[in-house]
């Protein structure tokens, strides 16, 4: 094998969750009809599909019973009653869940494109949860003013994820699964390509392309405690990054209110959205301290913050005082039965409680990352904060940063925004096709010789003989960024971390991984997860250092307060020509007559 | 606390004439699962184990294997529990993990199931609408999403693929997991072309090859039916013309719900 095949197609996407999905159908649709989806696991164990709670869209098929409040009774709207959700609202509420740091013209497109998608969903198949008259069920969730979670019970993520695979595969869309991102081709402002390996048979690829799209998810594996999957090791965003591309907004990492205790695996915010409350060791539901209006339903940065500071204040449970109680034994069996059945499968394999009797143990888990690689509402990628075009270069997902969420995502907002700009995308890259696009040559450097390379360091002995343990390494800067890049930060401690991990970026020359085999090699897989963690766990502390603010999900105590003044603006990173990252700041887009920065209450 | 012996069928066929058990020892800890102790044997005693994971909460279907001889989900299985199963070996403190039954072995614990995906795309496991497609949601009850009995939640795991003797020797039965999905879309009142589907499996490698084993049902691990799907496809496919008559109904009262509730 001597890794020299190129493979070549008119649109490389590498990801099958929502939105690498949604853009390869699309294109297919469009008659784009060489379109090659990498994966580095099968399609169907994208992690895409592990989202339970709901996917956000003004529907208005439900709304409260009159007269029963905040957490009350929601039934279906009757035939020809005043709608009860509208576009704007939902715009209204993911500008202020961003803390104003979303661009509102990129929100605008988000909930308006948000219907006409969850119809198509409906009509391509998913498996909805239903009202009474047939429609798609909603139900309440963190920050959204109205219900608007549309949902299949709590394994929403799943039926989506395995609808659109389906429409792929109608559309006759080539995957290669289980095939590992080692490198994006770019050049004087154009994407060529990427570098990839099967891993099944250990070959290093060069796929040739028109148009990459990168739809690689998410980097919550840099933490502790994370509902992410082991394959969100933020790939494509280190990825794009060390190829030159900017990446915007990095520090801003959401910490999911509800995780399970000492794992990190999800429950779904539905349980709050259905009724939920949390409880600290005294038993007080203490979100009527933090927000008295919403209580539980609090946006998620808010939520993880009060957790965060009961349990700072001693008032946590579990062994280790790190935990806090969800407490859904008011709902009854029936509503748990058919609306949380996952989340009690989960409850009772992990933490061997059944949640209809008994209180669940959770705590505040990494889980989204707002930023990521900067984009337009086309899952154009720009190169800087005048949004000059990278010509070919998409992403979209988790891995994007349109922004949409700003400083703290909405639950239900992500699998839409997945949805929506993988959708914009698979239109745009077919636009781009058909409009005549040409292939770019290769670079002249022998890249996928330098990635045999740098995979044949690691499994070699070093010379000095100092062999650093991989698992040591990634423990270490995985509690780095739990104690010092977590849910409150500090000059201190986003110092220390950085110190940390500069450290471990010198340690890592020094790993050696213990498989040498070409076949299915996960070992040496995972040392290159850690490589791209350490570069873009670097990334993330450096923007938070020099926040000195706090807004959404990046809470500082040396700054506890918005400072619009000095900080309405995205952070941009890149690499400069000596290796180090270089800040810059690019200007949020606002309506300042319509929608201008307020307090953020709930 | 007790150690225990992780016993694993390995096999490289790079390296390996043919396959070979290795014992490891991990500390057995209330709280860990069998993946956390493949986990850790990985990364702190023989970097060369290999095995297929990743979201650790039984929803993306990648971690199927043979634990004690029953196939399974290893992200969810706790390992006490494990322990505590008698052994294929009859041997103490001792848990036995192999990769799934009835198929080539990639390494170790991964197994390569392009044959299992095959037949899942052979199903066209995608919906096939009406083509006036309406503006808004077809008006589907929840009753008819209650009588796919969850087949939507299927994970594509294979637990039962790999369990079930007719697949041992058989591959061109289109197995339960594929035949789980046609369910579904025969099920599903926005599906048109019910009739096709029904005589798609209405044959000696369709429904009517299951000989009601049933072990695909103690595998799901997902509390899934395959076998009842199976049956009730059978009995469906004898009466295909006239279920597609009622869907064609159905179909049309699906859309005038909607057409109505438009112009409202």
């Amino acid at each position: 094998m001597s890794d020299a095949r190129v493979i070549t197609h008119d649109v490389v996407i590498v990801g099958a969750g929502l939105a690498g999905s949604w853009a390869a159908m699309v294109a297919a649709r469009e008659g784009v009809t060489n379109i090659g989806v990498l994966s580095k696991v099968h399609p169907l164990r994208s992690h895409s599909g592990a989202a339970q709670g709901g996917i956000a869209a003004a529907l208005g098929n439900v709304r409260p019973v009159a007269g029963t409040g905040e957490d009350g009774a929601l039934e279906q709207v009757p035939a020809g009653a005043e709608p009860p959700d509208s576009i704007d609202l939902h715009f209204f509420d993911t500008v202020k869940g961003s803390d104003w740091l979303g661009d509102q013209d990129k929100i605008k497109v988000l909930v308006t494109d948000a219907i006409e998608v969850i119809y198509e969903y409906e009509h391509m198949g998913c498996v909805f949860s239903r009202t009474d008259d047939g429609r798609i069920n909603q139900r309440r969730f963190g920050g959204h003013s109205a219900p608007r979670a549309n949902f299949a019970a709590d394994w929403t993520g799943h039926v989506l994820l395995h609808t659109i695979h389906e429409q792929c595969l109608k559309h006759g869309v080539k995957f290669y699964s289980e095939w590992q991102l080692l490198e994006l081709l770019l050049e004087d402002g154009v994407a060529r390509g990427v570098v990839a390996m099967d891993i099944v048979s250990g070959e290093i690829v060069t796929f040739h392309a028109k148009a990459v799209l990168f739809a690689t998810g998410g980097y919550g594996r840099a933490w502790k405690i994370t509902s992410n999957a082991t394959a969100n090791t933020g790939d494509g965003v280190a990825i794009a990054y060390r190829a030159g591309a900017p990446l915007m907004d990095m520090e801003f990492v959401q910490f999911h209110p509800t995780g399970i205790y000492k794992h990190g695996i999800l429950m779904s915010e539905a349980c709050r959205g259905e009724g939920g409350y949390l409880l600290n060791a005294a038993g007080e539901r203490f979100m009527e301290k933090y927000a008295p209006s919403k209580m539980e339903l609090a946006p998620r940065d808010l939520v993880s913050r009060s957790e965060q500071t009961e349990i700072n204040e001693g008032r946590g449970v579990g062994d280790d005082k790190q935990g806090i109680y969800l407490d859904l034994r008011h709902l009854g069996k029936e509503k748990i039965m058919t609306r949380l059945p996952q989340v009690r499968e989960i409850a009772m394999n992990f933490l061997g409680v059944d949640i209809v009797y008994e209180l669940a143990k959770i705590q505040p888990t990494a889980h989204y990352s707002m930023g990521g690689i900067p984009t337009d509402v086309d899952g154009q990628v720009i190169a800087d904060a005048n949004e000059t075009p990278i010509v070919g270069f998409y992403a979209a997902g988790e891995c994007a940063c349109v922004s949409v969420h700003g400083a703290n995502r909405l639950g239900t907002n992500s699998l839409l925004e997945a949805s929506v700009f993988g959708r914009r995308a698979g239109y745009a890259i077919a636009r781009f096709i058909k409009g005549g696009a040409k292939l770019a040559p290769l670079p002249a450097r022998a890249a996928a010789a330098a990635q045999r390379a740098r995979l044949a360091r690691l499994m070699s002995r070093h010379e000095n003989g100092r062999n650093v343990p991989l698992k040591q390494l990634s423990e270490t800067l995985k509690k780095t960024m739990t104690d010092h890049v977590g849910i409150f930060r500090s000059q201190e401690s986003l110092e220390t971390a950085l110190a940390t991990i500069h450290r471990l970026q010198g340690d890592f020359q020094h790993v050696r991984v213990m498989d040498t085999s070409r076949r299915y090699n996960t070992d040496v897989l995972a040392a290159v997860e850690v490589d791209h963690m350490l570069t873009f766990s670097e990334l993330v502390a450096l923007g938070a250092l020099a926040r000195r603010e706090s807004r959404g999900a990046h809470a500082r105590t040396d700054y506890p307060t918005r400072d619009d003044n000095a900080w309405l603006k995205h952070t941009l990173v890149r690499q400069s020509s000596d290796g180090t990252p270089e800040l810059s700041y690019k200007d949020v887009t606002i309506d300042w007559e319509k929608c201008p920065p307020q307090a953020r209450k709930y | 606390m007790t150690n225990i012996t992780v016993r694993i069928k390995r096999f490289n066929p790079d390296t390996d004439d043919k396959p070979r058990w290795q014992d490891y020892t991990v500390a057995l800890d209330t709280e860990k699962t069998v993946l956390d102790a493949l986990e850790e044997i990985k990364s702190e005693q023989d970097g060369s184990l290999t095995f297929r994971r990743s979201c650790r909460h039984a929803i993306c279907g990648s971690c199927a294997m043979m634990v004690n001889r029953k196939n399974g989900l290893v992200c969810t299985k706790p390992l006490k529990e494990a322990v505590e199963e008698v052994g294929f070996f009859g041997a103490k403190n001792t848990v036995t993990i192999e990769p799934l039954p009835y198929l080539p072995v990639i390494k170790d614990l991964v197994v390569d199931q392009s044959v299992f995906w095959q037949q899942y795309e052979a199903v066209r496991p995608w919906v096939i609408p009406v083509e006036n497609i309406p503006t808004k949601e077809f008006r589907m009850s929840q009753a008819e999403v209650d009588a796919m009995n969850r087949a939507e939640t299927c994970i594509m795991c294979g637990a039962c693929y790999s369990s079930c003797p007719v697949i041992a020797g058989n591959k061109s039965y289109i197995g339960p997991h594929a035949l789980l999905k046609l369910f579904l879309r025969v099920m599903d009142p926005r599906d048109t072309e019910i009739e096709a589907r029904l005589d798609q499996i209405a044959n000696d490698n369709g429904a009517f090859r299951c000989h009601k084993v049933s072990n695909c049902i103690g595998a799901c691990p997902k509390g899934l039916n395959p076998a009842q799907a199976i049956s009730a496809l059978g009995n469906m496919a004898l009466r295909a013309n006239k279920l597609s008559q009622a869907r064609a109904e159905r179909l049309k009262t699906l859309i005038a719900q909607v057409e109505a509730s438009a112009s409202e």
